[in-house]
Order: structure tokens, then sequence, then C-alpha cells
């Protein structure tokens, strides 16, 4: 079965982008665009990975990877994907338990190959 | 006149309630122009976030075209897909530079230092410029350094200030050019380094040596100008030395080209 991937961004632009890529890539694509839309997709389905983007409506994406941290609902990996390489939000992206901190946009041949590469 | 004509009391009195009312009127110009400012501030801050939210979603779009990921493109096909890929990345790079300065301008940057090689660095500098200056057949040369000890600084923004000097030099040396890079240690027990970074370019007037380094400064500013870029490189490489205690200046000489150079603390000698 083909691998599944939970998109939490607030762009819609963003998300268009990202399911035609992991869609044609292979991957079952779902997606959010809150902390709580996110939470509930998360409970729900069965997540491999997660692509966080850190500004939400109504919240951090941080707080989607505690919430299912708590349920034990955590995705096998979850990367966190900001728009400025700061030091201090890497690591505590890190900290809360990411795999991975990538700077937007990041070339999608380098994001492929880093999801294919936390999956294995 | 005598001097109580002229200084009495009330006479006093209204000037010092004059002068004191100026005094706040002052203040709160400046507390206005403060307010303005932080206003500001932000709001380059918020736009630029904002542009790059799209702009994030055209690359990746293109990327995918260009990858073949949804058909084979021909080759002129896949040309102009990859302008739009190279477009939008210097556009990402363009605005970043502003987040950088307006964070920078803003006091919002702080350093996180480790001990590093500085040449490793300059290396890594010239290989990410590599494609750029073969464009322009420029030889970018390293001319020393090998034997240097550790820096003390942070790294990041170290290779940030060199970037933009590497490629500032690569914008305004003509085709053939030469760019170097040297090293020198001086100070005290030498525990300063003074790195040079130097082209065989168009050169600047001494009248533009302070200029450069200011915000928004290009010394051609007329639209037809032409190398574009947010006129920020400088004064970006200036706020992120002086972080470092360091010194950053230019000589040059018109036509002949420009040597800038700044200076990085070196790890106190070790016994």
């Amino acid at each position: 079965m083909a691998a599944s991937i939970l998109i939490v961004e607030d762009s819609a632009l963003v998300t268009d982008a990202f399911t035609v890529l992991f869609g044609e890539a292979g991957y079952t694509v779902h997606s959010a665009r809150t902390v709580a839309d996110a939470t509930r997709v998360g409970m729900e389905k069965s997540i491999d990975l997660m692509l966080l983007d850190l500004s939400l409506p109504d919240g951090t994406g941080l707080d989607v990877l505690g919430a299912l941290r708590e349920s034990g609902r955590a995705p096998r990996a979850t990367v966190a994907m900001t728009g400025h390489a700061d030091p201090q939000v890497r690591q505590k992206c890190l900290d809360a338990g990411c795999a991975d901190v990538m700077v937007k946009p990041v070339p999608i041949r380098d994001l492929l190959r880093q999801i294919e590469r936390l999956l294995d | 006149m005598s001097m109580s004509d002229g200084l009495d009391s009330a006479a006093l009195r209204k000037r010092l309630a004059a002068l004191e009312a100026q005094g706040e009127e002052a203040r709160q110009t400046i507390d206005e122009l403060k307010s303005r400012d932080a206003l500001k501030t932000q709001f380059l801050s918020n736009i630029s976030h904002d542009l790059r939210t799209p702009l994030a979603a055209i690359i990746t779009h293109a990327e995918i075209l260009r990858e073949g990921m949804l058909g084979e493109l021909n080759p002129r096909q896949h040309g102009s897909v990859s302008g739009i890929v190279n477009g939008g990345q210097q556009l990402i790079d363009m605005i970043d530079e502003i987040l950088t300065y307006v964070r920078s301008a803003s006091d919002q940057v702080s350093l996180v230092r480790t001990e590093f090689s500085i040449t490793e660095v300059v290396d890594q500098v010239r290989l990410l410029n590599e494609a750029l200056s073969a464009k322009k057949r420029l030889t970018i040369e390293r001319l020393n350094g090998d034997d240097l000890p550790p820096v003390y600084a942070d790294r990041d923004k170290l290779k940030h200030v060199l970037g933009n000097l590497i490629g500032n030099a690569i914008k305004f040396t003509g085709d053939g050019g030469r760019i170097w890079i040297k090293f020198a240690r001086r100070g005290v027990d030498g525990d300063e380094l003074l790195v040079e970074v130097g082209d065989t370019g168009r050169g600047i007037a001494r009248d533009h040596y302070e200029l450069v380094f200011r915000e928004f400064a290009q010394v051609d500013s007329s639209p037809s100008r032409p190398h574009h870029g947010t006129g920020l490189g400088l004064a970006i490489a200036r706020k992120l030395v002086d972080l470092h205690a360091g010194r950053i200046w230019v000589e040059s000489e018109l036509g002949k080209g420009s040597r800038f150079f700044f200076t990085v603390p070196l790890n106190p000698p070790r016994d």
C-alpha cells in the first residue's frame, strides 16, 4: 500500500502544488489547513509522514504534533517547513519531535529524497 | 534697559513654559517616528513572508513540470520552465535579503558563535557561485589560508557576508575577470583576521566608498541601470560584521577593480 502523507499548510496554493507532487510520486495525500483539522485527520487516518507548516490560523504546527503524540497517533516521521532558516526555530522543532526542518521552498528532488529516506 | 526689565520672573516663567512645551513636542515627534519605524519594519517583515508563500507554490509547480512528472517536455519547453524556476528562486533570494535586513536593522538578530574553518566556508561559497561565474568566464581563487586557526564567529552570518561580497564581485566584474579571496592576521598577537575579497571589475569612485554600504543605495539607481538588486547586500554585510565587533570597508579604483575588507576575531591562541 502506498505510504500516506498529511500536508498541514494554510496556503491553498502550496497545498495544491504538494498534492500534485506527492500524488505523482505515488503517495496517498491528505491535507489540512488548521491545527484542529490536522489533529482530526491525524486521529482518523493512518498517516506515515506529516509535513508541517509552522504558522497556522489557530495555532502552530507543533501543536498538531503535540496533540497526536499525546494520543499515541504521531506519524512515523514529521518534517517541519519554515519560511526562514532560524537556528532557534529549528531547535524548537527538533525538540518537539520533528525528524527534520526544511526551509521553503525546498527543491522537490531534495524533498522527495528526504521523505523516501525517512519512510525507509 | 535694566536686568529687571528683561528677566523678570514672569517673563522667565513664560520662556521656561515655552521651552518645556517645545521639549514635549520634540518627545512626541520622536515617539511617533519610532512607532512609524516599527510599523514599517513589521510591514516589511509581513510582506516578505506573504510574498514567499505564493512564490514557493509557483516554484514547486514549475519544478514538477521541469522534472517531467506530468509528462516529458521538449527541450524548448524545458528551457522555458527552467526560466520560471530560476526567476522564482532569484525573487525568493531577494525577499530573503529584505527579511534579513529587516531583522538585523531591528536588532532581532543574535550571534551563534562556534569555532570553524573560514577557508571551508569560502570554498563553499565559491562552489555555490560556480555556475554564475562560469557564465562570465570569471576565475574565483582563494589565494591563501590553509594554515589559519579556526575563527570564533557565527558561521551562517559570515557565510552570508562572504556570499554578498563574492556575489557583488561577480555582478560588477566583466567577462574573463578575476576575483580573489585573501587572508591576513593582524591585531595584538594576530588575534584578528583580515579577509579581503578583490576583483578586477568596474571599481567604485572614492566619493561612493561609504554610499555603497548604505541601505537601498546603489551607485547607479536609474531604472536603466545594468545591475538590479535590493541594494541591501552591503548594508547587511556591514550589519553582520558590526555584530561581530569587526569592521568592513572598501578600497577601489575606477575601471581597475575593488577590494572589500572585513575583520573577524580569531580564537584566542591556545597553549
